[in-house]
């Protein structure tokens, strides 16, 4: 039989040289060169629009099917599940209990208001559904945001099998491929441009370079990016903060200018990619044992900014990754330094793709693949107009200032809870400021009722004394 | 290809929707808060619990996690304590917080209140013999008022103590000089409390969802 496998892996050798010709060609043209050369050919937005077409009809589909069936659609509450009693009511249930006299009501309001609120946080709180990925009203054809598989239809589901295989078929390799190339030749590039000496000419490449790199892994994610405000893009010797979601939050904003990292240095690939960037542009770096150093940290940052030919920092001050609904508590340390703050506001569009870490559900290689096989990440970014601190405003003041701009810029529930309570518990610092709000509910009343118990408690004592208890 | 979400089996729900007396949207909402706060295992956990932040603020918050997973709540025989809840048991918890609702007869409401009250109850007779005493009481009172860090300990026990006199006299009227009063039973509880309206104050108020929308 050895006669008659040659021909047959001729023609499998030329049919597979062909199609990986065509593909590279394809691939070299319609991303790679825009890439290079900063110009778009509108294919992403249409690829959005008929996306979008057919989402709808998607869930439209959906809709009828659970209607036929007689039984309702699955919807989530993006509103919350309950409506929470404020604060004050604990005034008025005592105000009904203060008719009566007697000590054992007041105790007993109090009891049932505080099992209520406790049951209303159990059942709904504003931190914890922050953690988990936000759910969607709509289907978009992705297994992962689905809650209401019964009322799938046989056309549905073809559907969906054609989006699988366009998703991990023809998406996935092709930008797993553009990643790969976007990361090898950021590796190359920027050695080469390190070879230069300093000067104006170095500085000009290491930007092209940067930003050609970045481009192209934002095609690779195809990421379709809205700049609003660019009048307001950060500008050497300040700070850019910015809400965060994902990792891939540095790609978007480095997409379009220049901007110096801050993160703690890593191993492996990650460490390869660091230390050729830092080659050319000035990164912050930090080692592991120096991000406990506040001073250390604070100094590097503060130095880095007095130096006005470097580029503006990068920081998420949350810490964490949020799944943008809200924004959660900006840390100080990064509001301490004397500077203009560039403040920024990501909201991404969750239809395409949930673009949300959840680092304790998915590792990081896992997550990216997730990323690579969803539609495509489309989202907002807002530049807002710098700020500065004033006078008599202490960092944290500040740190709440910005926050709440960008949370009103970007259409997100501000918190001033802290993003560190995926992992660890309420500070108690925190929980004494809670219980002081109730305690001055409380102690106004507390003085009239110790009179009125001591009274009482005499007067049994009095009596007890009488009887020869 | 990502997590494949559990669609809700509408079969489960209806035997729960019974038992407990939640509609069904409302036991989809609750399920996916209870694998939230669970992350997504089977059972539900004291130290689930501590995780939310607007519950570690609360001065109580060790009766009302203590009382997820008591027996008596969660209608099993005996008394004590369990370990972890399932969904189930989660829910019957929570039906002690459901909405009344609007049609009921006087017996109904009566019915619904006197669950309330056991609730709250139970809240306070830790050992389950049926009567609230003294160290029981003072044990709860003094957990709301100083934790809440208004008042120290001594005065909290006090103004149990206090209390716990005026309940006396209330429900025994005078008292011999040798007579002991054990505690609060179930039934001067329910007195007690008759001026409250637990059964419209005590519950949970759910969001509505138009359902309207749904049946184009």
């Amino acid at each position: 039989m050895a006669w008659f496998s040659p021909p047959v892996d001729n023609l499998l050798y030329r049919c597979l040289s062909v199609s990986i010709t065509v593909w590279l060609t394809l691939l070299f043209v319609f991303t790679i060169v825009p890439a290079v050369l900063g110009v778009s050919f509108g294919i992403r937005s249409f690829y959005i629009a008929t996306l979008l077409k057919i989402f709808e009809w998607a869930t439209l589909r959906m809709e009828m099917g659970a209607k036929e069936k007689n039984q309702e659609l699955y919807k989530p509450y993006t509103n919350g599940i309950i409506v929470k009693e404020p604060p004050s009511s604990l005034r008025e249930l005592r105000g009904s209990a203060s008719c009566l006299r007697s000590e054992p009501e007041f105790e007993m309001a109090d009891i049932f208001y505080f099992c209520r609120r406790g049951v209303e946080s159990i059942v709904d709180d504003e931190v914890t559904k922050r953690f988990s990925a936000q759910e969607l009203e709509s289907w978009n054809l992705l297994t992962r945001s689905n809650y209401n598989f019964p009322h799938i239809s046989l056309r549905l589901a073809a559907l969906w099998g054609l989006g699988v295989l366009v998703r991990y078929g023809i998406l996935l390799p092709l930008r797993v491929t553009l990643a790969v190339s976007g990361i090898s030749l950021l590796l190359v590039l920027t050695t080469l441009v390190a070879l230069l000496p300093r000067t104006e000419l170095r500085f000009y490449l290491s930007e092209k370079v940067h930003l050609m790199c970045y481009r192209i892994c934002v095609r690779a994610l195809t990421a379709i990016i809205t700049y609003h405000n660019r009048e307001n893009k950060p500008k050497n010797g300040g700070i850019c903060v910015a809400n965060h979601t994902t990792p891939i939050d540095v790609i978007i904003l480095a997409n379009d200018g220049c901007y110096s990292l801050v993160g703690q240095v890593h191993g492996g690939l990650m460490g390869m990619i660091q230390r050729a960037m830092v080659k050319s542009t000035p990164h912050i770096w930090f080692e592991r044992s120096e991000v406990k150093d506040r001073h250390l940290v604070a100094k590097r940052l503060s130095d880095h900014v007095a130096d006005k030919t470097k580029q503006p920092i990068l920081i998420f001050p949350e810490g964490t990754c949020i799944n943008n609904t809200s924004v959660m508590m900006f840390k100080k340390g990064s509001f301490e330094i004397e500077c203009t703050v560039y403040p920024v506001a990501i909201k991404y569009d969750p239809r395409f793709g949930d673009a949300f870490w959840n680092s304790s559900k998915f590792g990081l290689v896992s997550y990216l693949l997730r990323m690579m096989s969803s539609w495509a990440i489309v989202c907002s970014v807002w530049y807002l107009p710098p700020m500065n601190r004033e006078e008599g405003e202490d960092a944290v003041q500040f740190a709440n200032r910005v926050k709440a701009a960008i949370a009103a810029q970007g259409g997100l529930v501000d918190l001033i809870w802290d993003g560190g309570l995926k992992r660890a518990k309420v500070k108690d610092a925190f929980k004494e400021e809670q219980q002081k709000l109730y305690s001055k509910v409380l102690v106004g009343d507390h003085d009239s009722r110790d009179q009125r118990s001591d009274k009482c408690s005499e007067g049994e004592n009095d009596k007890d004394a009488a009887e020869g208890q | 290809m990502g997590a494949l979400q559990s669609a809700p089996g509408h079969q489960e729900y209806i035997d729960l929707a019974e038992k407990t007396g939640f509609s069904f949207e409302q036991i989809g909402v609750l399920h996916k808060r209870f694998k939230q706060l669970s992350h997504n295992q089977e059972t539900l956990r004291r130290e689930h619990f501590n995780e939310i932040p607007d519950l570690a603020c609360n001065p109580i918050r060790a009766q009302i996690v203590e009382a997820f997973f008591d027996r008596r709540n969660i209608r099993q025989n005996g008394g004590g304590t369990v370990e972890e809840i399932g969904f189930e048991e989660f829910l019957v918890v929570m039906s002690h917080f459901r909405p009344p609702s609007l049609h009921m007869t006087n017996e109904q409401r009566e019915n619904v209140r006197r669950e309330k009250l056991r609730f709250l109850f139970n809240m306070h007779d830790t050992d389950n013999d049926g009567t609230i005493t003294l160290e029981e009481y003072r044990h709860v009172v003094e957990e709301l008022l100083s934790r809440s860090g208004t008042l120290e300990k001594e005065t909290a026990k006090s103004i149990a103590d206090a209390a716990m006199l005026e309940v006396a006299s209330i429900s025994m009227g005078h008292m011999e000089p040798d007579e002991f009063y054990e505690g609060i039973t179930f039934e001067h509880f329910d007195k007690l409390l008759i001026e409250f309206e637990i059964e419209s104050k005590m519950n949970i108020r759910f969001l509505n969802m138009d359902t309207t929308t749904l049946c184009k």
